[in-house]
């Protein structure tokens, strides 16, 4: 019984990685599953920095890591700020409607 | 890492920004309740804010420079000059948008922060020496973008265009950290310097480091909106409102060569020979497809996206070309191209009424008649962008095509073509000709129907 | 026994990470995310990075899904139709997706990164924390990222707010108004004689004729 190789946590990543990004270009019509996305891809470049840092014996990869945390979430708060306000403006559309009726 | 107390004098410019950053949400937090809005006064503020962060700059430019931060930060010649641009170009940015903002509504204190935030991010990402630093200034950057484009939210079209500036945003970024994580275990290290000093030794598996050197660069590209990565810029830059896309059109593409001069110039000077072939084909492809598709537009919004993604072309021509010389080249190819855009932008905007966007191109006929000097100030702004000789962007595009030929990358050279340029430029002055001729044309049409 | 540990997270991670990006209902895929952030943290925990994992479950799980389900849920997002197009470009897409794959593969493989290359380190000591070595660095040499982390939470906040903040100018009330309004401002006194107004018909048949 051997002990788990770098090359095992790397492919993990990158097989994550490939298919975040599959994700991106087939999901063409829910822009929220688009973000869950990228949450994975950001997910795997973790996994890299981590396993990197693990078997570097340097500390800076998850220095790395609890940065990418923070930016990632901020970066979801903004993303989905965006959403709403997209899908606002699709219902308001029709309450603009409404309301020309009215005058 | 051994830890030594920074020397924080080097960090001044940033510091007095985000101090004046955090004064300004606060005075805007207090203020946003008056019946005029915040605008005035947050406008004003952060004008302030850019020329002493400006004064700040240039009183320590010239200065010693060097490390700070545990290498994270650096101040160098290059900082100096490119932090000063930035203040100095946004300064014009917020001049030319005020009135713009006015007319829809636009004009409120969240706007400035973001863009004092914004420029904050600029200046981290053209000080950072360290891929974490670089990662976190580009985010700020990025952040306070995507929220500026969004920022008028019962626009459907500037929403849209925001959320595809998000999604293809954030990609880019998932890339590049993808390529900053391969580096960081060929190498070992994620200070700039470190890596560079790895990669000279030749102690780096050269396989891995090209594979994060791919990612690396795709990100670069995705971010800097360079050809086979290019999709979403001219739909960002036509939904944006006009001021946005200013914003958005100017001082970032300075971070951006910074962000490219330390990560591949600085970084990975090492692996040039590899980074070089990758940047060809984005180069070439840009230079081509950008100059190409402009000349098929009708909205001119979208025509200056193209040309931005023809003059990304330029830059990185400048940059691939790895000499001193070269760098320079791109160095001020990049000055030129904001100053020429801001030109361009600014005049969409002077021409823009409330209702009224003026970014078809046909809206711009006649211009000579009613207004002569705007005519003659777009006129040369069109001839700059296409490079005819008295201009700037002659120079700029010269330079880098010099140095480009003086390193023995002659093929290249040639596929920036003057022929692209010239169709751009007989576009626009076509257009601008009738404006200041209409006569003969009107006579054609009129005799074909008499 | 760590070998078969890592092979089933892998496994459940892969599979849950195919389920975000394949299910149609948004909720379901917020769902497998969040297995996925558990599978993760998991697999973090093997690399000694013990802070993480928990900041992971803490942050990822505890914060982002829960915004992201609140959003799916406060939009109403309904079943999204069949993509169009998906499974006519599926066939090509994992075939162009397994080739980038498996050149990945071939660079991150063993014969780069086996453990013949890179050798396992040595496990800490039970007295090691994970958490106090982060900790000791973030506030020494990493604290100028430190600081540009916070300005970017900030503008997070900033922006969130700017974009999803709606005044209601028209139905907003004012408490001290309502106090402050006299008799003058809402009742008018008009005095009027006290004749009969003429009956509207005539008019409108006066304007007939």
């Amino acid at each position: 019984m051997t002990a788990i190789a770098l090359s095992d946590y790397l492919i993990l990543g990158a097989l994550l990685f490939s298919l975040s990004v599959a994700g991106l270009f087939i999901n063409r019509k829910n822009i929220i599953i688009l973000l869950m996305c990228i949450e994975l891809m950001l997910l795997a470049v973790n996994l890299n920095f981590i396993a990197f840092s693990h078997f570097a014996g340097d500390i800076a990869g998850q220095i790395f890591v609890f940065f990418i945390l923070t930016v990632a979430a901020a970066e979801a708060a903004i993303g989905l700020a965006i959403l709403v306000v997209l899908f606002r403006n699709m219902s308001t559309i029709n309450v603009a409607d409404l309301d020309q009726l009215k005058g | 890492m051994t830890f030594s107390i920074p020397n924080i004098a080097f960090a001044l410019p940033e510091m007095v920004l985000l101090g004046f950053g955090c004064a300004l949400l606060l005075i805007v937090a207090y203020v946003d309740r008056a019946p005029q809005g915040s605008g005035f006064i947050a406008y004003w503020f952060s004008q302030a804010t850019f020329v002493i962060t400006g004064l700040v700059i240039f009183q320590g430019m010239g200065g010693e420079g060097g490390q700070t931060f545990n290498g994270g930060y650096i101040k160098d010649g290059l900082s100096d000059i490119l932090k000063l641009a930035i203040c100095l170009i946004n300064m014009v940015v917020l001049l030319y948008s005020r009135h713009y903002l006015q007319a829809r509504g636009l004009f409120t204190g969240a706007y400035y922060i973001l863009a004092v935030f914004a420029t904050l991010g600029m200046l981290i990402m053209v000080s950072a020496y360290h891929f974490l630093t670089l990662y976190l200034g580009l985010e700020l950057l990025s952040l306070c973008l995507y929220a500026i484009v969004a920022m008028h939210r019962d626009n459907k079209i500037a929403t849209e265009a925001a959320m595809k500036y998000f999604i293809l945003g954030a990609l880019a970024s998932g890339m590049l950290l993808y390529g900053m994580s391969i580096i960081y275990g060929a190498t070992g290290s994620l200070a700039i310097p470190e890596v560079a000093e790895a990669i000279l030794s030749g102690s780096v598996n050269r396989v891995v480091l090209n594979f994060g050197l791919v990612f690396l660069v795709v990100g670069i590209g995705f971010k800097l909106g360079a050809v086979p990565f290019h999709m979403w810029l001219p739909d960002v830059y036509d939904g944006a409102p006009t001021a946005m896309t200013l914003f958005i059109a100017t001082a970032p593409k300075i971070a951006g060569f910074a962000m490219i001069i330390r990560l591949l110039a600085e970084g990975l000077g090492g692996a040039h020979a590899h980074w070089q072939t990758l940047l060809i084909i984005l180069a070439v492809l840009s230079m081509v497809i950008g100059n190409l598709a402009a000349i098929a537009q009708t909205n001119i919004k979208r025509m200056l996206a193209y040309s931005t993604i023809s003059h990304v072309g330029f830059i990185l021509l400048g940059v691939l070309v790895g000499t001193a010389e070269g760098y320079a080249a791109a160095m001020f190819y990049v000055l030129a191209y904001v100053l020429m855009t801001l030109g361009g932008f600014g005049m969409i905007l002077l021409m823009s009424r409330a209702g009224f966007e003026a970014d078809n191109i046909t809206d711009y006929q006649g211009l000579g008649q009613r207004y002569p000097w705007f005519a003659m100030m777009m006129m040369i702004l069109m001839f700059s962008m296409a490079g005819v000789p008295p201009m700037v962007g002659f120079f700029a595009k010269f330079a880098v095509i010099n140095a480009a030929v003086d390193a023995g990358l002659m093929p290249i050279a040639i596929v920036a073509p003057k022929t692209f340029q010239w169709a751009l430029s007989v576009n626009a002055l076509a257009v601008l000709g009738l404006g200041f001729f209409p006569g003969a044309l009107l006579a054609l049409c009129t005799r074909i129907f008499m | 026994m760590e070998k078969y540990i890592f092979y089933a997270f892998a496994a459940i991670l892969l599979f849950s990470a195919t389920m975000v990006i394949t299910v149609r209902n948004p909720v379901r895929a917020a769902l497998f995310l969040v297995l996925a952030f558990f599978t993760s943290a998991g697999i973090w925990l093997m690399l000694e990075a013990e802070f993480l994992a928990i900041t992971l479950v803490l942050v990822y799980v505890g914060a982002v899904m829960v915004l992201f389900l609140f959003v799916v849920m406060m939009l109403n997002v309904n079943l999204t139709p069949v993509q169009e197009g998906f499974t006519r470009y599926l066939p090509l897409g994992i075939l162009v997706a397994a080739l980038i794959t498996a050149e990945m593969i071939a660079v991150l493989g063993a014969s780069h990164f086996g453990l013949d290359i890179v050798s396992a380190p040595i496990a800490h000591g039970a007295n090691y924390s994970n958490t106090k070595e982060l900790g000791r660095l973030l506030y020494t040499v990493y604290v100028y990222p430190f600081e540009i982390a916070s300005v970017i939470l900030t503008v997070a906040i900033v922006a969130a707010i700017t974009l999803t903040l709606r005044r209601k100018t028209s139905k907003f009330q004012d408490p001290g108004k309502q106090v402050k309004v006299r008799r003058e401002d809402r009742v008018r006194l008009v005095k009027m004689d006290a004749v009969k107004p003429k009956p509207p018909a005539v008019a409108s048949e006066e304007t007939a004729s």
